[in-house]
């Protein structure tokens, strides 16, 4: 499968996934933009998955363990 | 009244304020009569805060006269963009129809901050709804009605602090507060030819702010000058208990910071699909510019600096508005749109957006070692003057054109000062934009101010009734 076809299996598979949960709701016009947007969104999160990163580099903003009495950092 | 408030910028409103020569009663109401007879050409106002402000006034006047002046806002009237919370009973409506009739207890950190100042609310002001993130790409996407640039009814205010753009630039009010997300304080402010400050993410506390995207939502001034935006910075920011990611690091104006040299930078890609007009206008700057330090090309690592704020961004906006999204309730909002969009968003899987979230940490790393070199980084302030209404509009935050200053800024929580530099096409304002390292506002205000001082941009008012 070449990398076109991979993404392009990414939305089919998506665009299923979403009309399955909404598909009803939407008219032929709204399920076009529907998928349009689903190819932006593959696009977008393949990019970010060509991204090599360390096993150290954390999310942001990194989660706090709570305490109602914590001062305010 | 025999002086003229109209226009006039903050610190010497205050002084008049001060020195007793207006009453803020007087200033209030001349502020709400043109909010409520010139804000509905510019569709701008979703609601004026009449009892409320003459309230505030009477209270301000009252301490004044008694030797209680609190400050420069003290008395002084302005707007906020109707995605932060009032209590009293004046609706909050996220510019959505759905919304329209939502009350909230309390006033937001911000309102109940400018308050303490002695600053008086007058209104409550237009916004595209639910701030666009649903995905909105035309101008008509509010339930009051596309707001215009007070520079032309045909061309679009910008968005989505849409009303604080207008009623700043149509004299509606002295000043606005806006909230940024991507654009969305630079977007309005470029448009309608004023200036406006995206503080740095945690500056400012957003509480009582609707939110659309937990990481990316910043509140920020929008005024007639730079020193306009330190003045009202000073007021609103610091750490808040309510808003955890608020930085204890305490903000004083520096409004009298001595003579520098400052170095700019520009980044590769930031002149990508730039209109001519907007690059004149940016060329001209440049040439302030110089005067003030050096100017050299720079670039960034090759990093997806677009497509991970994307992702996260639209993930936060459907988790922060799911059951609304589940509901159907898009159906009910004004952008065609916005009715189909949101729904694509289960489209992003969580592991890319925990990636987009550890990308953005070496962003945030990346955009800061650049300024080990440069003290901000300057580019046109938008791709294209306003927009025709009825068209839609290109930006980054939509994908559909390259955006880094925006990807950057936002995605690394970078302040941002965007101020007016000239004219374009159809005779609309054109903006220059800059960018500073995190917790460095009054460096962009320094700046800010020295361009202010060599040219006039920020005294040319559109044609509107005084």
């Amino acid at each position: 499968m070449t990398d076109g076809e991979a993404a392009q299996a990414e939305v089919d598979a998506l665009f299923a996934l979403v009309t399955a949960r909404y598909g009803a709701r939407l008219d032929a016009q709204q399920l076009e933009g529907l998928h349009r947007a689903i190819e932006a969104i593959v696009d977008q999160a393949r990019a970010v998955r060509a991204v090599r990163l360390v096993n150290t580099d954390e999310p942001t903003p990194a989660f706090r363990a709570h305490r109602r009495d914590e001062p305010a950092r | 009244m025999t002086l003229d408030p109209v226009f006039m910028p903050l610190r010497e409103l205050a002084g008049h304020v001060r020195a007793r020569r207006v009453s803020p009663v007087e200033l209030a109401e001349t502020f709400l009569a043109r909010l409520e007879k010139i804000g509905p050409r510019y569709n701008a106002v979703v609601t004026v805060t009449r009892e409320r402000a003459l309230a505030e006034a009477r209270r301000a006047e009252e301490e004044i006269v008694a030797g209680r002046y609190r400050g420069p806002l003290h008395g002084i009237p302005y707007g906020a963009k109707d995605l932060l919370a009032t209590g009293g009973g004046v609706p909050t409506t996220w510019g959505a129809g759905p919304f329209r009739g939502q009350r909230l207890a309390e006033d937001a950190t911000v309102i109940r901050r400018l308050s303490a100042a002695g600053a008086v609310l007058c209104a409550k002001l237009a916004m595209i709804e639910l701030a666009g993130g649903m995905g909105y790409r035309q101008p008509n996407a509010s339930f009051t009605g596309p707001v215009t640039t007070p520079w032309s009814p045909e061309a679009w205010s910008g968005g989505s602090s849409s009303g604080s753009g207008a009623a700043v630039s149509a004299g509606l009010v002295p000043f606005a507060i806006g909230s940024e997300t991507w654009g969305s304080i630079l977007s309005p402010s470029g448009n309608c030819g004023i200036t406006g400050l995206r503080p740095t993410y945690g500056r400012v506390s957003r509480h009582g702010a609707m939110a659309l995207c937990w990481t990316l939502d910043k509140l920020g001034p929008m005024a007639l000058t730079a020193d306009d935006c330190g003045l009202v910075l000073e007021a609103i920011a610091g750490v808040d208990p309510a808003d955890p990611t608020t930085s204890p690091r305490p903000y004083r104006y520096a409004a009298e910071d001595g003579p520098r040299r400052f170095r700019f930078g520009v980044l590769a890609g930031a002149l990508d699909g730039v209109s001519e007009d907007m690059l004149a206008a940016y060329r001209r700057s440049l040439d302030v510019l110089r005067e003030l330090g050096t100017v050299e090309d720079t670039a960034l690592p090759d990093l997806p600096w677009e497509a991970a704020i994307r992702i996260i961004l639209q993930a936060e906006a459907a988790s922060a508005f799911d059951e609304f999204i589940e509901s159907g309730g898009v159906a009910e909002l004004t952008a065609p749109e916005d009715h189909f969009m949101p729904y694509a968003r289960d489209a992003v899987l969580a592991k890319d957006y925990v990636k987009a979230t550890r990308v953005r940490g070496v962003m945030a790393r990346e955009a800061d070692r650049l300024f080990e070199r440069f003290d901000v980084l300057v580019a046109p302030g938008r791709l294209t003057v306003a927009t025709p209404l009825g068209q839609e509009f290109r930006g980054g935050m939509r994908g559909t054109a390259r955006d880094i200053m925006g990807a950057v800024g936002n995605g690394a929580g970078l302040p941002g000062l965007i101020v007016p530099n000239g004219f374009g096409e159809r005779g609309l304002p054109t903006s220059l934009q800059l960018m500073g390292r995190a917790w460095e506002e009054n460096t962009l205000l320094a700046v800010g101010r020295a361009v202010q001082a060599r040219t006039d941009w920020h005294t040319k008012h559109p044609p509107v009734e005084r």
